[in-house]
Formats: structure tokens, sequence, C-alpha cells
């Protein structure tokens, strides 16, 4: 089903393709290309997966656990903020120091910020979605103030609103040799993915935690009576999701631009909701829906600027995507989790 | 009787075809399915005009799937129904009504928000589009006056008791001029007392020229009120009866088509230690009323404490107290001396409490789990399950195939989806779960609710048994006959206090009615 | 910082025009959920009515049809959600989002299609301001209110026309009804499915209305995204306003007024300290997180809100 929804997008996106004026073939082609064609693409879409995978996983913990984390992107953001910071401020430090504090300062900053959001659940009942959402119109403007002649702000030779950089001890080395791919940008920031990857895994299928977060998403009432506290598991699955895409935000910072700038997240937040849900809030798929979509951001680039079609017919393809997903995968697990079936009425 | 009311033009009963009375309802051969299961397996009925015909059958039978066919709630695979003599389709609600149906559901269909006026004219408020809330009472009360049926138009349905809303539910059809009327369960949340009330408003509905059909499994109701009977069972017709010439056993035996199982008498084990002891218990509903009033009782070692009482009495929320899923607002719970009134469910069950919750769908299981997984809910990070914190799947799928065999879950596979299995089998998870593991003090509420009486039987017999090896065990539920047949001792409660608490061989049907709706007895 | 900034006639006339995207895509949440659908698509909507109610008035020059195209389309990509939410019984908070991230890139993708970098154009037709003449002589009222844009007054007017509809009229009361109670509905012949259709039409054709203000009353232009999320704090002032019209009324004018207090203290300052303008912009989102923190026990949404209803055997 997954497979067919992606199709069934791409043939949607094709139609609107035609529509303007352009070759949807020819399109298609060059977005393919633009992501596999030659090792060096196959680097750059995997460097767009990387922060997908991760955000996926963020939005996929907090599904499993009956919350919507609609506040990815902002949890990205605000790990991406917290890694700069420090790697930033403590640039002397040796890696072995350095890299430690700043990945702890991501995860933190992304599991406390999203934390708050799981705590306003728990205590006080209120929808996640608002809060998360609101979270990340907030985000945005204190990254405005912090990076636009703010705190963080610091000169650099692109005249654009960012931060220092942040200490050579902090980056992430690039892991394939210019011999073998020249230019390439791919960072060890992939290990950390795919740990992260298992880490959720094991997380979700090996604890007794990890039951115990699935148990709450999938009967919260049962769960509570039979000593499970849905409120504290709510909160600690909030601060999980935020860790992963802090996470994100932090890898992003030390394996790609090594520094902080306005505006530097290009929605991996939002469609970590369309990875999470097209891969099932399973630890393959989200790998691979990532992968499908970090495909799409890279292809799309290369799209726009030779076959002249917007990139933005990227998201559309997302969108539909997901709107796919989301009617025939949650009538799926409604039918399981339904109250009432036709049998209960029968007397 | 001979309606004088000119719109249905009718004489009595007879129609143009020939001189022959032709009965008010022919349902016949009707069929429904819903995916694997077949509720109505060519099910005939038949209903004579004036009469009171009762739909019998143990749940699961069809009886409400037939009638939410006869309503147009649910469309028929195959059959044919024949109202006053002429063929029928009923599509729709609408279409029942137009031709003078009426239902009266177990689940009230109730709006809360709104007044009792309100509920009665919706869908059918006959004026402008504007609302007119005087017209609307006024057309109500002349009802109320007409029926002899009493309830504040005004008042919102959210703010009158259970009683009172089954009345707006009656007004709502006999508004609609509905001549065939059918009531699903009528006497459901009722005290013995209210249901007398409720017969008398049958018998009144029947004077007036109405035709009822009562869907119940309560045999004593159907000798007391009605004319004739059909018998469902398993989707099929079991037997059609003419009420005064038959007896309760005779209609037992159609619906269950055995003779029911005599529970054996039970050797009364010395009763000694105190398990749980309450005093004082108070506790606020989730409206913020006070549902507990100052609670006092105790159950001792080897004994069923039965909780009897209509819904909405305080049961549900003592019985959450106990575990700790509501606050306590004042008094003490103790076990085995403890107080565990601020504990919360992990605590508590610690202490040796298990619970069988009333809702086993929501509050007893999570559907979306295997039955191996539900059986450890609560119990995942204890050895052999979890081994330093990591989880051991390969022993938890081991345990599970060892319960369900030992607990009867059919089929006993311990990777099958809880959501695919029977209710029977899924209360039987619960079971396993619960009680496998030797507790002091269980808490089951509702225990039988939705099962059939093999299932039923197997609920008791684990219970008795438990009770047996020393356990205490407070037995919530609404079934007089089921708190009679496994109780050594009943309270009975009646707004938030134990008005009562007999010992089982005295506490005769009458007693317990009388105590339910709140009549207190002289002291003895 | 002075007391002027903070209550003068200009920061009360900015919260009216402030208030009333929101209060639209409040009003639109309200006739939804009261009809037991949540919109969360709203957002969406307001955006696309945003954008084609640009290009309908690039195309036809003529404000009505450009406020019609808004409201068609709205109501177009709420049809969706609606058919979503009812008919395929999906969740209705995904299906909602996944319109939401599709009005994003939807418009974001034709508006460089069909406007590229230059942008949309600067001659378009607006929706006109009402001048009320004798008011506008008031001191301080007259300032506040006597320059309004037409569509300002039109939520204003709105707001009574749909709590009258809700509360004194037959079919206000089987809306809430199926809000409610839909099976109770159903029994007695109200068609629950074909109500909360409409409700959920009318509901993306109010936020498109909003959207539309946006584009051609206040900015007179289109920029991608430039919602910024007032759907969202449409609902929000929605549920701050328990789910009336009149509260939702209120809700607006107060985030509303949050959001002109940021522009108002753009440059002030407290003694020497500068007021940081970028926070003051969280402002809107931080009130609305509060608000919804701290009443949310207190009111609660129709019973059936949010929750796909099961028929069988029905159309």
């Amino acid at each position: 089903m997954p497979v067919a929804s992606v199709v069934f997008a791409l043939a949607i996106g094709a139609i609107f393709v035609l529509l303007s004026g352009h070759d949807p073939i020819a399109a298609y082609i060059d977005l393919f290309r633009g992501a596999f064609g030659s090792p060096y693409d196959i680097t750059e879409t995997l460097i767009q997966t990387i922060p997908l995978v991760l955000a996926g996983l963020a939005v996929a913990v907090a599904f499993r656990t009956g919350l919507f984390n609609i506040g990815a992107e902002s949890q990205l953001l605000i790990g991406a903020v917290a890694a700069g910071a420090v790697g930033a401020r403590f640039a002397d430090l040796p890696g072995f120091v350095l890299f430690p504090m700043v990945l702890a300062a991501g995860i933190g900053a992304g599991a406390g910020w999203a934390a708050i959001a799981g705590y306003l659940k728990a205590a006080r009942g209120v929808n996640e979605v608002i809060t998360t959402i609101m979270q990340n119109y907030i985000v945005v403007f204190v990254m405005h103030w912090l990076l636009q002649n703010g705190p963080m702000t610091a000169p650099n030779a692109l005249g654009t609103p960012a931060s220092a950089p942040i200490g050579a001890g902090a980056v992430l080395p690039i892991i394939i040799p210019n011999e073998l791919v020249p230019l390439t940008r791919l960072h060890a920031g992939i290990f950390l993915a795919i740990a992260a990857v298992v880490v959720f895994w094991f997380l979700l299928w090996r604890t007794p935690l990890g039951y115990e977060l699935r148990a709450v998403g999938l009967g919260a009432r049962a769960a509570a009576q039979a000593g499970i506290d849905p409120r504290t598991r709510t909160v600690i699955a909030m601060a999980i999701a935020g860790g992963f895409a802090g996470l994100a935000g932090m890898i992003q910072v030390t394996g790609v631009f090594h520094r902080v700038f306005d505006g530097f997240s290009s929605g991996y937040g939002f469609d970590a909701i369309a990875v999470a849900l097209l891969g099932k809030n399973s630890p393959i798929g989200i790998a691979l829906a990532a992968l499908l979509f970090g495909a799409f951001a890279r292809g799309g680039s290369i799209m726009q600027a030779n076959a002249g079609v917007s990139a933005q017919l990227v998201s559309v393809i997302e969108a539909v995507v997901l709107f796919v997903i989301a009617a025939e995968l949650i009538v799926r697990v409604l039918t399981a989790r339904r109250e009432r079936k036709p049998l209960e009425a029968i007397a | 009787m001979i309606d004088p009311r000119p719109e249905r033009a009718r004489t009595a009963g007879a129609t143009a075809v020939g001189t022959e009375r032709v009965p008010l309802l022919q349902m016949h051969g009707i069929r429904k399915r819903f995916g694997d299961l077949q509720a109505l397996d060519g099910v005939d009925l038949v209903v004579n005009e004036g009469e009171i015909h009762a739909l019998v059958g143990e749940n699961g039978a069809g009886k409400t799937t037939l009638m939410n066919v006869l309503y147009g709630l649910y469309r028929p695979d195959s059959g044919t129904i024949r109202y006053r003599g002429r063929d029928v389709r009923i599509s729709g609600p609408r279409d029942a009504i137009t031709l003078g149906i009426g239902m009266i559901h177990q689940h009230f269909m109730l709006v809360s928000p709104l007044t009792v006026a309100e509920n009665v004219v919706l869908g059918d408020e006959r004026g402008g589009p504007v609302l007119d809330d005087r017209a609307i009472e006024k057309r109500v009360r002349e009802l109320e006056e007409r029926f002899a049926i009493a309830v504040e138009p005004g008042a919102r349905v959210e703010d009158i008791p259970l009683g009172l809303q089954q009345r707006v539910e009656i007004l709502k059809v006999l508004y609609r001029g509905s001549d065939l009327l059918i009531f699903d369960e009528p006497t459901a949340v009722l005290t013995p007392q209210e249901v007398d009330e409720l017969f008398a408003i049958v018998r009144t509905l029947r004077d007036e020229g109405k035709t009822l059909i009562l869907i119940t499994h309560k045999l004593r109701e159907v000798m007391a009120v009605t004319d004739r009977v059909t018998v469902l069972r398993g989707g099929r017709n079991a037997g059609e009866l003419v009420t005064k010439q038959t007896t309760p056993a005779a209609i037992a035996r159609a619906m269950v088509g055995r003779e029911m199982k005599q529970l054996k008498a039970r050797a009364t084990p010395p009763r000694t230690e105190v398990i749980l002891d309450v005093r004082g218990l108070e506790a606020l509903s989730d409206r913020g009323s006070p549902a507990l009033r100052g609670i006092d009782f105790e159950i001792r070692s080897g004994e069923i404490l039965g909780i009897a009482g209509v819904g909405g009495n305080g049961q549900s929320e003592l019985a959450q107290c106990l575990l700790g899923l509501r606050k306590v607002a004042a008094g003490t719970i103790r076990i085995g001396g403890i107080d565990i009134s601020r504990d919360d469910p992990k605590r508590t069950r610690a202490r040796g409490v298990a619970y069988v919750p009333e809702d086993r769908r929501i509050e007893g299981l999570v559907l979306a789990f295997t039955v191996a997984d539900d059986f450890i809910l609560g119990k995942q990070d204890r050895p052999p399950y979890a081994m330093n914190g990591v989880l051991d799947p390969a022993a938890i799928l081991k345990a599970g195939g060892r319960l369900a065999v030992e607990y009867d879950v059919r089929p006993p596979n311990p990777r099958a989806i809880v959501a695919n299995l029977s209710g029977g089998n899924q209360q039987k998870v619960v079971l396993g779960r619960e009680l496998s593991e030797r507790p002091k003090l269980i808490v089951v509420s509702q225990p039988t609710r939705g099962l059939d009486i093999a299932a039923t039987e197997y609920v008791h017999e684990r219970l008795l048994e438990q009770r047996g090896q020393g356990a205490a065990i407070l037995l919530v539920s609404s079934e007089l006959d089921e708190i009679r047949a496994l109780s050594d001792r009943i309270a009975v409660m009646f707004e938030g206090r134990i008005v009562a608490v007999l010992d089982a061989a005295s506490a005769t049907e009458e007693r317990l009615g009388l105590l339910m709706a709140g009549h207190t007895e002289a002291a003895a | 910082m002075t007391v002027d900034q903070l209550i003068g006639a200009g920061v009360l006339a900015a919260t009216l025009r402030l208030a009333t995207p929101i209060l639209l895509a409040a009003l639109g949440g309200v006739v939804s959920e009261r009809a037991g659908v949540v919109n969360i698509a709203l957002e969406g909507c307001m955006l696309v009515g945003a954008f084609f109610g640009v290009v309908a008035a690039d195309q036809s020059h003529s404000v009505v049809v450009a406020l019609v195209a808004a409201m068609a389309v709205g109501a177009g990509l709420a049809a969706i959600h609606a058919v979503a939410a009812i008919h395929l019984r999906s969740d209705q908070i995904v299906s909602g989002m996944a319109l939401n991230i599709l009005a994003l890139g939807l418009t974001s993708y034709l508006d460089y299609q069909f406007y590229g970098t230059t942008g949309t154009p600067s001659d378009l037709a607006g929706v006109p301001d009402i001048e009320i003449a004798p008011l506008a002589a008031v001191p301080f009222i007259g300032d506040v209110i006597a320059h309004q844009n037409a569509i300002v007054w039109a939520g204003l007017a709105l707001v009574v026309l749909i709590q009258v509809f809700l509360f004194r009229t037959v079919p206000g009361l089987r809306l809430r009804a199926v809000g409610e109670h839909p099976r109770a509905a159903e029994t007695v012949g109200i068609a629950v499915r074909q109500t909360r259709y409409w409700a959920v039409i009318a509901s993306g054709m109010l936020a498109a209305l909003g959207g539309a203000y946006l584009s051609l009353s206040v900015a007179h232009s289109f920029t991608d995204g430039m919602t910024g999320g007032r759907g969202f704090i449409g609902l929000a002032a929605m549920i701050f306003g328990r789910w009336t019209p009149v509260g939702a009324l209120v809700a607006s004018l107060i985030f509303g007024y949050g959001t002109a207090l940021s522009f108002s203290l753009q440059g002030a300052s407290i003694g020497d300290v500068r007021v940081p303008v970028q926070l003051l912009s969280t402002l809107p989102y931080v009130l609305t997180i509060l608000a919804v923190a701290g009443f949310v026990g207190r009111s609660r949404p129709p019973a059936a809100d949010g929750i796909p209803y099961e028929t069988e055997g029905h159309a």
C-alpha cells in the first residue's frame, strides 16, 4: 500500500507538471538523476536523508505512544542552535571533550523543548498538536532574534545572518576520501543516524519502557489500570522524540554547515511526518521512506535548475503521499482499535 | 383496540386481504452477516396488532440486530418485511418512522446538553427554521399528560437520572405517532420498583392501541407483562410461545438449547483474616459531585462480597478508588493492615490486588497487542519477561502459550491479536493475567457482561476457585442473579453509600430491590 | 514605552485588523467542530484562499470574483478533508495536516510557476475599506473603527449570524446534535454525513475568506506561507472561546491585541533596554499556548468531536 500511494502521488505530480506546460517525463528523469545519477549525487541524497531519518524517528516515537509530534522541526532547530552555541563558545576545546558536549547539547535541547509539550499534555490535557505547532513558530522567531544582529550573530563571508563557526573538535569528518568521490560532503553523521535507528528499534521492542510506550499508545486506559501511568510516559516519549530531532539538528550543524544560520532547515520536521507514516512508524520503513524523501529533496533542486519545474512540486508529491497514507493506514489502525464493532451491537 | 385518530386509517387489525386477521408485522427469512459472523440466519418474526411481544435470547443471539434491521439502522442481506400486509423496504430510520415504527434504545439516543423537549422533537421540529422553545415545550407537555409519563421538558438531559431519561426516549417515539414500539433491554438500568413503573407505562400504551416488542433476556419480565414470545438462538428461530401457556424453564431451554448448569454447592471455608478494610471512604465523580459519601466495609479471606445496586450509584468509583485509579478524598483503604489509599495502581497491585474491569475492551486489554503481550501487561519489567532491563520475547511467548492453555483461551495461540478474539476469550485473557499469581484481593466489575452462557459459567468457576484458595473478592455486578449466586454477603449501594449489608441467605430479590431504590429498612 | 503604545487608538484599530483572520478561522473551526469534525486543515484553506484570491483578482480585476474564487477553493480543500474524515474515516488530525502541507507546497509551487521570482503583481484589485463618515469625527472611537476594511465588518456580522444559527434555529440544533451524539441524530432521521460535509465545507469557506483578507485587503500580494499559523491560532481561539462564535470573537481580539502590541512596541525600550522585536513576535504563539493550557480543562468540546462516525448499510 505505501508503494501504491507513492506511485499515485507521482502521477498526480505529473499532472501538475503537464498543466504548467512542462514535460513530466523529463522532469522526473531529472529528479531521479539528480538523486542517484552519480556517486556524488548519491552522497548528496544521503546527506538529505540523514536528518529525515532522525526527524522521522522523532515523529514515530511519539506516534507509537499515541501522540502527534508536529514539532520535530522546532526540536531540530533548537538542537541545532544549542549545538552551534556550545560548539562556538568552547571552540578551542579538543575533540574528545567538545564533541560529547555538543552532542549532549543538541540532544538535550531538543528533548527539553519537546518535553514541555509532553508535560502540558500530561498535566493539563493540552492537545500536543496545538502546542507543538505554536512551538514551531516560536523557535523561528527566536532564531531571528538570535541570528539577526542578536546574541549569536557573527560576521561571515556570505553576509547571511549566521553564528560563529563551531570548533574543529566538534566537526563530523567527511567519511569518503576525495579521491573516491570528489567534493563529497558525506559525513560521519550517517553512522549516528544508523545507530539511532537501531536504538529506536531496541527501545520500543526490547525494553520494558518501550513496551509501556506502545501500551499507552494502543490502550492508554488499560495501561493505566495495569500500573503504567500514561502521563509520565507521555513526557518521556516526547523527550525521547525531541532528543532524536535535536540530534538531527546537531548533525546538520556539525556535519554540513559547521555553524547555525537563519533559515537553515528546509522543513525536515514536516517531511518527517510523512516519513514516519509512510514508514509505518517502524525502523526499516522509516529508513526507506527517509531515503525516498531525501532523493526527492536532492533531485528536486536539480529538477528545478534543469527542467524549470519548481522544486515545490516535491512538496506537492509529498503531501499527496501523506494524504493517501493517512487515509488508508489510519483506517486500518482504527479498525483494530475501534471500540464499537457491529458485533457488540448484537444482543 | 380501535384507535380513534383518523390519520392512521385502519380497522381493528383487519385489512383488505379477506376477513383473516393479518398480523401487524411479518419479518421473513432475514439474513445479516458482519464479516465472519452470520448474525441472522433466516429469522422469522410475526407480531400481532395490540400485543406485547417478547423477543428473547442470549447475548449474541441476534435480537438487537433483528430490530435494527426493522428500524432501518441495518439493511438485511436477504429476507422480506411486511407491515400491515404490504411489503415494505426500510432503508433508514426515516422510513421506519414514517411507517409508524419507533425504537427505545438500550443505550439512550439522547443528546446530553440539549433539553428534554429539544430531544423529543429533534428531527421533526414542525415549525419554521427558528427554534420556538415555548411551543415545543407545550407540545411535549401535552404528550406527557396523554400517556401519563412525567418529565420536566425544560430540563437538560444530562441533569436528569437514567430512569427519567428512558421516559424521554419513550416520549420521542410517541411524539412521532408510532404504533409499533420496540424496547431494547429496557430494564437494564432500572431498580425492581422502576421496572414496575415501566411496565405500568407499557400496559397503558397497549391500552391506547400500541403494539410493543420487548427485547430482553430477563424471563421474569417476559412472564409478567407479555402476550407472546419469540426465542432466538445463534441467529436462528428457536421457538414461538404463548406466554400464558409456557414457563420460564421452557423459555430458558429454548434460549440455551440445553439445561442450565446448576452452580455446585460450595464448601464454606473458615473465614478469619481480614484482607480488605475500608473506612470512611469518600471520593468525587468525574463531574465533581460526591460519588462516595463514606463507605465502610471489610472482606475476609475466602469471601466474596457482592456489591448490588443500579449502575451509577458509586460502584465504578469504588472499584477505581481501590485500585488507585481515582483520588481518595477522605478515608482509608487497608490491605493486610497497610493503608493504600494514596497509592498509585502500580503500588497497589504490588500488594496483591487484581482487577477485572467492567469494560474489558478499553480498560482490561490493549486490543492491538498479541495475547502474550496482554498477559504481561503491568509485569513487563519483571523476570522472566525482562532481565537486566531487556525484554525476553521468547520467555514472553512461552508464558503466554502456557497461560492461554491454562485459561482455556481459544485458540490458545499466544501470537493471536486480542482484538480478533471473541468476548469470552478476551475475558479469559484478562482472567489469566489477573488471577495467575494468587492475588490476595480481586476487584471484579461486571465480569460477564456481554458473554454467552458457557463463558459466564467459566468466569464464575474461576472466581469460586480463587475464593476457595483464600482470595478476598469484591464483586460489582448489575445482574442480581450473578450477585446472589456468587456472594457470601451482599452490600447494597445507593447514592454513594452502603445502605445495608446482608447475608446471601437473607437477601431476597424483593429486599434487595427496595434497598437498591433507596428504601431504608427499619432496624431489625 | 508609552501608554499610547499600549492602548492607543492605533493599537486598538490594529487589534481589529489583526484579529479578523484569526476570527474567521475560529468561526470555521466552531462550525466544523460543533458538527463533530476537527478541521485542522483550516490553515491550508486560509492559504489557498489567500493565493487563489490573488490569482483571481489578477485575472478578473474584480474583487467579487476574487473573493468568490478564494472561498470556492477553500471549500474544495475542505471538501477533500471532509471526504477523508467522514467517508474514509481517517484520523482527522493526520489527514488535516496532510492538506496543510499540500496547501503550502501547492501554493508555493504555483506561485513560482505563475509569477516566478518577480512575485505577484502590485496592481491587484483589493477589498475596499468602509469609511463611516459620521463616526470618523468622533475622537478615539472614530480612529479605531471608522476606517476598517469591509471584511472586518463581515467578520463581525458573521459572529452574530453564526451564533444565532447554532443556538436559535432548527438546522443549528440538528448540527449540534450531530456533533454531540451522531447516532442519536441518525436514529431520528438526521443525515449525519451530509450535515458534516456542509459544516466542513462552510468552515473551509470561512477560513479562505480570512486568507483572502490577508492577501487582498492587507498585503495586496501573496508570499509563500503568508498565513503564518493564523489558522492554528484560530483553532486555539475556538477552544479558548468554548466553541461559541462570541467566545471566538473575544479570544481573537485578545490574540490580535498581542500581535498589535508586538508591532506597536517595536523600537520601544523600557529604560535602557531595547524591547527585542522578534521575541515580541512570538507573543501570539506563547499566548495561545498559555490560553490552551490554562483554560482547556474547564470547557469541553462537542462530545463526538474528532471521532469518525461509523454507519452501516447507508449511502
